[in-house]
């Protein structure tokens, strides 16, 4: 029987498992196969002697892909402890052929996985969570990265073989109740005809495959040899799929990070603590959990955090002391955590440790914790060998750059950005800027959304550093749009909710144009605008977005996407944040503005907005009614009503207003005048009294001292009117008083000019006498 | 008269859960620190569970934050239990004691008015008077009973206490040892025996840890205990706890788990751990979820005769919400306003419904 499976021998492992790792080196050393088959992109074949150039490791295999439809990108990250790498690396040596055997990374089999940017080695955890879930709660730990590290990476029972039942064991019960989907069993079957096609090769020799663990009980399955075989003699080695017509795509090295593999800082990522199992891999589980306690110690003292000998000592005791209790015999890395975190910590956390759970940091991590997890991570980078074949975006750049003239620049560059030509090369060049890619510095242009600048200045600066920044930037994306937008989506996820960082950033994708490539960065901009804690920023933001959204004519970005999602995150959070808003006297022209730009948002773009007219009228109302609102935001919220179309009375509101606190009438005023000036004055004498009227009236039966605090506030109301609006109702005073007159001269001033001065001189000398003292924030 | 165990409203843990305690002793062959009466690993499975061995679950958060805590009190430091008032700090240092020590009666309960007395010891005045200070006329507080039985003493909020009784503990902590200078000889020193350590618990609304002397924090360990991270996990307890809370009350309907989802659902975003993050200056805790739960119940049955219903939710919201501040009302007005009409389901609908209720 010369084609027998049972040549085959299935390696299911868990990538990035240094033990998993271990395990394939073993099994290469005792079987010496003919074959070795990795899961990994088959695209790759052909240059597979690239990964073995002579890398200082992690590097990434980048794929990716775009056609009509779709853009995809995708890492598959190797580190010293990958049992791929291994597979690669320990099959070479002993003359094995290895192969990769899963579908390229464009392959429609993963357009299943919700994010475009995946790690091919991220995703085998999410799949079987339920399982996952009952074994943390049998053996009661809490996250199934310390259940892993607890059954395999650190015990002492047993030899490999027990390793390898144990891991045959787990994959089968995760497996049993996890449903792969139409795009794993494509993948599967496509990597059970490779397995297939090995073993008829290999004439009885070992077979060695090395597969994630989730897939191995099934690639088990479906690689029973046919019994067609020896009619028709051994299958073919499969075909690799092959892009479709019109279709761009490719598969590139690129250096990577421990700090990229990290699960803790970016979300997709591998595995927590690289540097961890790095040291796990190198020394043993001694080793690596006195490092981790070393370098731990070592960042936070370097950060100028106490950690005293005692501090260290007692994280030791309880590190030891848990791997007792959990059944460890070493301490793993949560053990080695769990004792940092409770030796150092003297304060109540805000978020809980985040290695009790699985994912990205949050905010309000102690930082303490925050410091720990980047010293778990390690700083390493990788590097490529020189001899290695560039990624496609030094290739895309470089052709970019020739065919806008911008390659051999010595001299500045002055761009027009209303010129197609202009614009196309501003937007490369910014591009280049927000990969952080010496070569080009911006000397003048536009600084946000609002300037009327439309011409920018750029001058070559410095170049060193400029091809390894660019290879280094090849991990983002192939083009150089969508490395930016993957760029630009990053920053925007550290950005967090600070309006004036989002503002920027915006402007940024705005000027790089991504806007219509990245859903990620779209969705990301859209709910980090969602969070911003303040009116009176989200409100300039709001107005900036809305603006290009409707009137863009340079950036191209007008009833685009990119603004689209901001506008309506922002506009619901304006509501939000205005209902609630508690406040005392004064008026705060920002947060009106902010209401004036939701009102613009609601008016002009209700298409985009969760929030409907009806429901923002009905917030109006109550923020109107609420009374320890500010009163600037009172007014300007039954001028949103007005403004929407609610023909509340104005005259009946300030009526009570006056009649219970006369001294914010004027910051009402000049919220309604704010939001709904045109619609007062239009519809004034369609409410029965104008409210023109009742104004005069109450502000001539006003007491000489409740006139004189109220002043300063009822002209700040007026200012809203523009000269020619106030000329019409001085006409309209004096006919009420039954005069005759220019209204214009009751608008211009009979003091003496002189003594003006003289009072403007005498306020300034006050302000200055004032700073002087350090009370200048006082005013 | 002595009163049955019946009787007593809510009996100790060690004697709520004695039967537990004695299997997990009987069957418990790990080593066991000096002065504990379980190992560690069997004081886990009494506080996280052991379904196999018919241990129920008593707490329902992290499980390495139990291990922490109970390596913690192996070692020579204190541990200080902190969180927001309501998430089951007290509940698990009893636990923890009753598990480690045989009994969680030892309870320092801190406050304004605590004095150094009441922490380490006292004296009968009588027979101070007509003996002279004497063991006899010694009063042992639980810190002195605790060193010299080798137990673990409770101190419920040591932040409430004020700052120079708090640090009456540091030498405490640290030389193990409790000098009482009125007697002579060996009498006048009480060295801590072997499993004795102290569980303090503080809440983070009151007076936060940050006032503690620095001296005194790095003699304890801190573990923080947040509020439940699952809403399944909390959703289960509020509804068991709810249901047997109704039931003493005479409630006959137990609590529509549609509307215990909503009410859960609303606590959670109030509380901030939702995504759109509103965090209510009053405390949401669990606790406060199931006296909601209970309240709603009680509407429900003794106005209408029927389980509680979405509107009674928000009747009842009103009182736990607004309790402290009226920024809090607001919040939740708005919650109900802008934010309710998204969720999708009957229940979340009937509650947009009844925002009325909401008094202003």
């Amino acid at each position: 029987m010369p084609h027998a499976v049972d040549s085959a021998v299935f390696l299911g492992v868990r990538h990035h498992s240094p033990a998993c790792a271990r395990l394939v080196g073993r099994a290469i050393e005792t079987l010496r196969p003919a074959y070795v088959l990795v899961e990994g992109p088959a695209d790759m074949n052909g240059r597979l002697y690239e990964l073995l150039l002579g890398h200082r490791l992690p590097v990434a295999v980048f794929s990716h892909y775009r056609d009509e439809a779709r853009v995809a990108t995708s890492w598959t990250p190797l580190c010293e402890y990958s049992p791929e790498w291994i597979a690669l690396r320990e099959g070479s040596a002993c003359g094995a052929e290895v192969r990769f055997i899963d579908l390229p990374a464009w392959h429609p089999a993963f357009a299943e996985r919700a994010d475009r940017n995946t790690n091919r080695y991220a995703d085998a955890e999410a799949r079987y969570a339920e399982a996952t879930r009952r074994l943390c709660a049998r053996f009661a730990v809490d996250s199934v990265d310390a259940l892993w590290d607890g059954l395999f990476e650190v015990t002492d029972t047993g030899g490999p073989d027990d390793l390898d039942a144990r891991l045959d064991a787990y994959f089968q019960l995760v497996r049993g109740d996890a449903e792969a989907d139409a795009g794993d069993r494509a993948r599967e079957e496509y990597m059970a005809s490779w397995v297939r096609a090995a073993v008829a090769r290999a004439e009885g020799r070992p077979v060695l495959v090395v597969t994630g663990g989730f897939h191995q009980p099934a690639l088990r399955a479906l690689s029973v040899p046919s019994a067609r075989w020896d009619q028709d003699g051994p299958p073919d080695w499969p075909e690799v799929p092959a892009p479709p017509d019109g279709a761009l795509g490719g598969s590139f090295l690129v250096p990577y990070s421990f700090r990229q593999l990290d699960a803790f800082a970016g979300y997709q990522s591998g595995m927590p603590s690289p540097r961890y199992y790095q040291q796990l891999w190198e020394g043993g589980p001694q080793a690596a959990a006195q490092g981790l306690l070393r370098s731990v110690a070592e960042r936070l003292r370097a950060r100028r955090i106490p950690v005293s000998t005692a501090d260290l000592v007692a994280a030791r005791g309880l590190a030891q002391g848990l791997a007792l209790l959990r059944g460890h015999p070493y301490e793993t890395r949560v053990d080695v955590l769990d004792g940092l975190a409770g030796a150092l910590i003297s304060d109540d956390l805000e978020q809980p440790l985040p290695w009790s759970g699985r994912g990205t940091l949050s905010a309000g991590t102690h930082p303490v914790v925050v410091e720990i997890v980047a010293a778990c991570a390690g700083g390493t980078e990788g590097r490529l060998h020189p001899d290695t074949p560039l990624p496609p975006l030094v290739h895309d750049v470089a052709e970019q750059l020739a065919r806008l003239g911008l390659a051999g620049a010595d001299g500045p560059v002055a761009l027009d950005l209303t010129d197609a030509a202009g614009l196309a090369r501003s937007q490369v060049l910014h591009r280049l800027h927000v990969l952080g890619i010496p070569g080009f510095t911006r000397v003048s242009g536009p600084s946000d959304g609002a300037d009327p600048v439309f011409t920018e200045r750029w001058e070559p600066g410095p170049a060193s550093g400029r091809e390894a920044a660019l290879i280094e930037a090849g991990a983002y994306g192939a083009r150089l749009d969508e490395a930016a937008s993957v760029v630009l989506g990053e920053r925007a996820r550290e950005a967090g909710t600070e309006a004036g960082a989002l503002a920027g950033l915006l402007f940024d994708a705005v000027l790089c144009g991504v806007g219509p490539l990245c859903d990620e960065l779209l969705d990301t901009l859209a709910a980090q605008v969602g969070q911003v804690s303040e009116l009176g920023p989200l409100g300039e933001v709001l107005t900036a977005a809305l603006g290009l959204w409707r009137h863009d004519r340079v950036f191209g970005v007008a009833r685009g996407r990119l603004l689209g999602g901001v506008v309506a995150g922002a506009t619901d959070r304006v509501f939000w944040l205005a209902e609630g808003l508690h406040g005392g006297p004064g008026v705060d022209l920002a947060r009106l503005r902010a209401l004036a730009a939701a009102r613009d948002a609601l008016l002009h773009a209700p298409d985009l907005l969760p929030i409907t007219r009806e429901a923002a009228a009905e917030a109006a109302a109550r923020i109107g009614r609420d009374r320890r609102a500010p009163a600037d935001l009172r007014g300007a919220a039954f001028g949103l009503r007005r403004a929407l179309g609610v023909t509340d009375d104005p005259a009946a509101a300030v009526q009570t207003l006056a009649s219970t606190a006369t001294a914010t009438l004027g910051d009402w005023l000049a919220g309604l005048f704010a939001l709904a000036r045109e619609e007062i004055t239009a519809g004034a004498t369609a409410d029965g009294e104008p409210l023109i009227d009742v104004l005069d009236g109450l502000v001539s039966a006003m007491a000489e001292d409740d006139f004189l605090t109220g002043l300063p506030a009822l002209r700040q109301a007026f200012a809203f009117f523009p000269p020619r609006e106030r000329e019409r109702i001085a006409e309209r005073l004096l006919q009420r008083r039954g005069k005759r007159g220019s209204a214009r001269s009751l608008l211009r001033t009979t003091a003496d000019p002189l003594l003006l001065a003289r009072a403007r001189a005498l306020e300034e000398n006050v302000a200055r006498v004032l700073d002087r003292h350090g009370l200048g924030a006082v005013r | 008269m002595t009163i049955t165990e019946e009787q007593v409203q809510r009996p100790p843990a060690e004697v709520r859960y004695a039967d537990e305690l004695a299997v997990l002793r009987a069957a418990d062959d790990d080593p066991r620190p000096p002065g504990w009466q379980l190992s560690l690993r069997a004081a886990r499975r009494f506080v996280v569970g052991d379904e196999q061995a018919g241990v129920s679950r008593k707490f329902v958060g992290n499980v390495s934050l139990v291990e922490r805590a109970l390596v913690t009190l192996a070692t020579n430091r204190g541990l200080m239990l902190v969180g927001e008032p309501g998430s089951a700090k007290s509940l698990l240092s009893e636990l923890i004691a009753a598990a480690v020590s045989g009994s969680s009666a030892l309870t320092v309960q801190g406050g304004a008015a605590t004095t150094e007395d009441q922490i380490k010891y006292s004296w009968n005045y009588a027979l101070l008077v007509s003996e002279g200070p004497s063991p006899r006329s010694l009063v042992p507080a639980p810190m002195l009973r605790g060193m010299a039985e080798g137990r673990i003493v409770r101190f419920e909020e040591i932040t409430r206490c004020p700052l120079e009784v708090q640090d009456c503990l540091l030498s405490l902590l640290s030389d193990r040892v409790i000098a009482i200078p009125e007697l002579d000889g060996p009498q006048g020193m009480v060295f801590a025996r072997q499993g004795f350590n102290v569980i303090a618990t503080a809440n983070t609304r009151d007076r936060g840890v940050n006032e503690m002397s620095a001296a005194l924090k790095r003699r304890f360990n801190f573990e923080t205990v947040f509020p439940i991270p699952d809403f399944d996990t909390e959703l289960a307890l509020v509804e068991a706890e709810a249901t047997a809370l109704l039931r003493q009350s005479g409630v006959e309907a137990p609590p529509r788990r549609d509307v215990l989802e909503v009410l859960v659902g609303t606590f959670r975003e109030l509380r901030g751990t939702a995504e759109r993050g509103e965090r209510m200056s009053t405390v949401m805790s669990t606790a406060e979820a199931v006296s909601v739960a209970h309240a709603v119940g009680v509407r429900g049955w003794f106005l209408r005769g029927e389980p509680g219903s979405a509107a009674d939710v928000v009747a009842s919201l009103a009182g736990t919400a607004a309790k402290d501040s009226p920024e809090d009302l607001v919040r939740l007005r708005r919650f109900l306003e802008q934010e309710v009409p998204r969720r999708k389901g009957s229940q979340w609908q009937a509650l947009h419904d009844a925002r009325h209720l909401l008094a202003d």
